[in-house]
């Protein structure tokens, strides 16, 4: 398993002039959109390795991965926020690449399809979320805002906060 | 020197040892600093317990001796006597013959210590004296903590020549003693026995990897890791005597508050078993304990009319069995009435009426370990502390054991809890299911058989087939996992279509599985192998799953999930129960 991370920031801006105002993050598509995490929140980006499914869990827990040594379970988001159509969940190929995230409550793999690219961005150019509306699906605590860079609009989530709203409603089905 | 007296020693040494210890530090401190009251008040503390133990166990000489420490300091506290040189080389001193009088208990050796005891006598008597006199305002000496000054300046009448003899043993230079145990936090441990599982697991796959092709067998690299791996379970492991000693007082407290006469039994404290397990059950036990007392002893009217004797007894026991610990607790009480049990069931909605007519009465008796079932109504200063017996059973399956209970009405009632004793390592069986594998720890496994579609029958409860002789429930896991691809969905539409679909000359693997005395089948698509596997427990967000206990990571560095049968157990029991078909 080769961490690829590395690479990326090679290829991204550089990490080491930030400035205060400034604020670094990993970006990554879940079909057509662009979402965000900062970079803090990521442990490394692996590939992805075998996926041991889990019984009885939601459509959008593909499994649990050994990655170092750790157990980690993998969550698909592109079917956890609905992006995708029923046909496009058979045929699409399984996320190639995996972010790790990491943090002292959880610790989960986020399946993307391509390798994904670091971005600086000022935190002027940071809209806050709340003018939008929100669906149930992407709690607001879990959505921090809409980065704007040019054309695009990047959606800038935070994972902990979103696993302790998803927690709270369990990834496991109860009967 | 009795078995029991040989053990109080042992405990009482330990304790004091460390006191001692602790006490030179503190008397350091105090020559510093002698305003300190936090280092005054501790000293006295410690003397004062020391004192306690030492009387309490008839050993003379540590108890004068710190008797007079703790008097010291009782004036010090008070601000009777003042600190001086002469003062800090006397408690020095008082302190190392306090060590060699510990050190002369445990090699069971006299050892005199009238002659620094009096010379601290003579300095207190007289600091006071002075103090006395030059704050005339004062009244005399104030009442001190235990015996006045007097009393203990006549013993003075001891023979010069050994105050003597004294004098020079004094003279020797205090020794630094080193411990030839010891302590270590238990998460270093942890930490250890981590770092070995995953050694295990490197093993395993740097075995996989080469397997036949370089003929190299591994089999140092196997001893070695097993040996180092047992080696750190064995570290962990402490005598449950350990624990069982604190129920003296347990008992104490709740016979006192029950008004009954109990007294407790202790049998095989020698019998080890991992740390953290002990930890984990400490909680019921007491409970277990708690509830012998309460409820299972008799006042002391009820045992007089049935000619029992007036003192209950409660018993905890230890015992192995092969990589099993035993542990029970039982009382000579009353016993439990499988009636009212059964009636309380149904009651409480445990058990179905029709279900409860066909238990037997050991069946019945271990409803009581059902979620939702107390006996007792009323809540007692002692039990009905909403931890129930279902707690206790939680308890015991969260670490791969289990719990029963048996009583004989009139004669008592027995707990009995079977235990791994170590948590590190669990013998396991592998299976294919869903083209994944899957394993399942062997202490619920009861055997593996392979029938016939034909030996297969289909009731109206679902399916059966017989195993030694006796009708057990099949159940496809498949079933219970339900892990099919959406895209392959096909409708299970009864509860035999997974059967039918099957080939007719299919064998099918079916583990037999014991739990709670109930047995039955399940049916998994292929068994693999037997292997020792090291358990992790799975993090969040998937740490709630109830069908899965854990997982492993293989030799091949894909991840194994282990099937939680106790609590798939519990859930199929409870829908069977309730009338209802499983899915």
């Amino acid at each position: 398993m080769e961490d690829i991370l590395t690479k990326t920031q090679r290829g991204g801006g550089s990490t080491e002039d930030l400035t205060d105002d400034q604020l670094q993050l990993i970006v990554f598509k879940l079909a057509k959109e662009e979402y965000a995490l900062s970079i803090d929140q990521i442990k490394e980006v692996v590939q992805t390795p075998n996926i041991s499914r889990v019984p009885r869990s939601e459509p959008y827990v593909k499994g649990i991965a050994n990655i170092r040594g750790s157990l980690i379970a993998i969550l698909d988001l592109e079917e956890k926020f609905g992006l995708i159509s029923e046909e496009q969940k058979s045929d699409s190929q399984q996320g190639k690449y995996t972010l790790v995230i990491e943090s002292e409550k959880y610790k989960m793999g986020i399946l993307v399809k391509k390798v994904p690219n670091t971005l600086t961005v000022n935190k002027a150019n940071i809209d806050d979320s709340s003018s939008i509306i929100q669906y149930s699906d992407v709690d607001k605590t879990s959505m921090i805002g809409i980065v704007k860079d040019g054309d695009r609009m990047i959606i800038l989530l935070d994972m902990v906060k979103m696993m302790d709203h998803m927690e709270s409603n369990s990834l496991i089905p109860q009967k | 020197m009795t078995e029991k007296e040989k053990k109080y020693q042992e405990m009482f040494l330990a304790e004091a040892f460390e006191s001692q210890e602790e006490l030179n530090n503190l008397f350091v401190q105090f020559e510093k600093d002698h305003d300190n009251e936090d280092t005054i008040e501790t000293i006295f503390r410690i003397t004062h317990t020391m004192k306690g133990n030492a009387m309490g166990l008839g050993y003379d000489g540590i108890a004068k001796l710190s008797h007079l420490l703790e008097e010291i300091f009782g004036h010090i506290k008070q601000k009777n006597i003042t600190v001086d040189q002469e003062l800090y080389d006397g408690l020095f001193k008082a302190n190392d013959k306090l060590q060699q009088l510990l050190f002369g208990l445990k090699d069971d050796k006299k050892v005199t210590y009238q002659g620094i005891k009096t010379k601290l006598e003579v300095m207190l008597k007289k600091k006071l004296e002075d103090s006395n006199g030059n704050e005339g305002e004062k009244e005399e000496a104030p009442p001190s903590p235990s015996a006045p000054v007097e009393d203990t300046a006549a013993e003075e009448a001891t023979p010069e020549s050994e105050v003597k003899e004294e004098a020079d043993t004094e003279d020797k230079k205090s020794t630094i003693v080193f411990s030839d145990q010891i302590s270590i936090p238990i998460s270093k441990l942890d930490g250890l026995l981590n770092l070995v599982g995953e050694l295990i697991i490197e093993k395993d796959s740097i075995i996989a990897k080469n397997n036949g092709s370089s003929g190299h067998n591994f089999s140092m690299l196997h001893r070695i890791t097993s040996d180092l791996q047992y080696g750190i379970m064995n570290i962990r492991l402490i005598q449950v005597g350990f624990l069982f000693n604190k129920f003296n007082r347990v008992i104490r407290d709740v016979s006192a508050i029950e008004q009954k006469e109990v007294e407790l039994e202790l049998e095989g404290t020698n019998i080890e078993i991992d740390r953290n397990i002990l930890k984990i059950m400490s909680d019921s036990l007491v409970h277990l304990v708690r509830n012998a007392v309460s409820h299972g002893i008799e006042s002391k009217e009820e045992r007089a009319k049935t000619n029992k004797k007036q003192k209950g007894k409660v018993y905890l026991r230890a015992k192995n069995e092969k990589d099993t610990v035993i542990i029970e607790v039982s009382d000579d009480g009353a016993g439990i009435d499988a009636e009212k049990i059964k009636k309380k069931a149904i009651e409480k909605n445990v058990i179905s009426k029709e279900i409860a007519e066909q238990m037997n009465k050991h069946e019945i008796l271990n409803c009581v370990f059902e979620p939702g079932f107390s006996t007792s109504d009323e809540v007692t200063a002692v039990s009905g502390r909403g931890v129930g017996m279902d707690v206790v059973k939680r308890a015991a399956e969260s670490i791969g054991g289990r719990v029963e209970i048996s009583s004989e009405l009139g004669k008592g009632t027995t707990t009995t809890m079977f235990l791994p004793s170590s948590m590190a390592v669990k013998g396991a069986l592998l299976f294919n299911l869903f083209d994944q594998v899957f394993a399942v720890a062997l202490s619920y496994t009861e055997a593996v058989v392979s029938y016939n579609k034909e030996q297969i029958r289909k009731t109206s409860s679902g399916l059966i087939t017989s195993y030694l002789n006796k009708p057990i429930s099949l159940i496809f896991i498949r079933d219970i996992f339900q892990m099919e691809d959406q895209s392959m969905d096909q409708k299970i539409d009864t509860r035999y279509t997974r059967f039918d679909q099957l080939p007719e000359d299919k064998k099918i693997d079916t583990l037999i599985v014991n739990h709670n005395n109930k047995m039955f089948g399940l049916v998994v698509d292929k068994f693999l192998q037997q292997k020792e596997i090291v358990e992790k427990k799975l993090e969040k967000p998937l740490d709630s799953n109830p069908l899965l206990s854990g997982a492993t990571i293989m030799g091949n560095g894909n991840v194994c999930l282990v099937m939680d049968v106790a609590s798939i157990s519990n859930i199929l029991s409870k829908e069977l129960i309730r009338e209802k078909v499983v899915l």
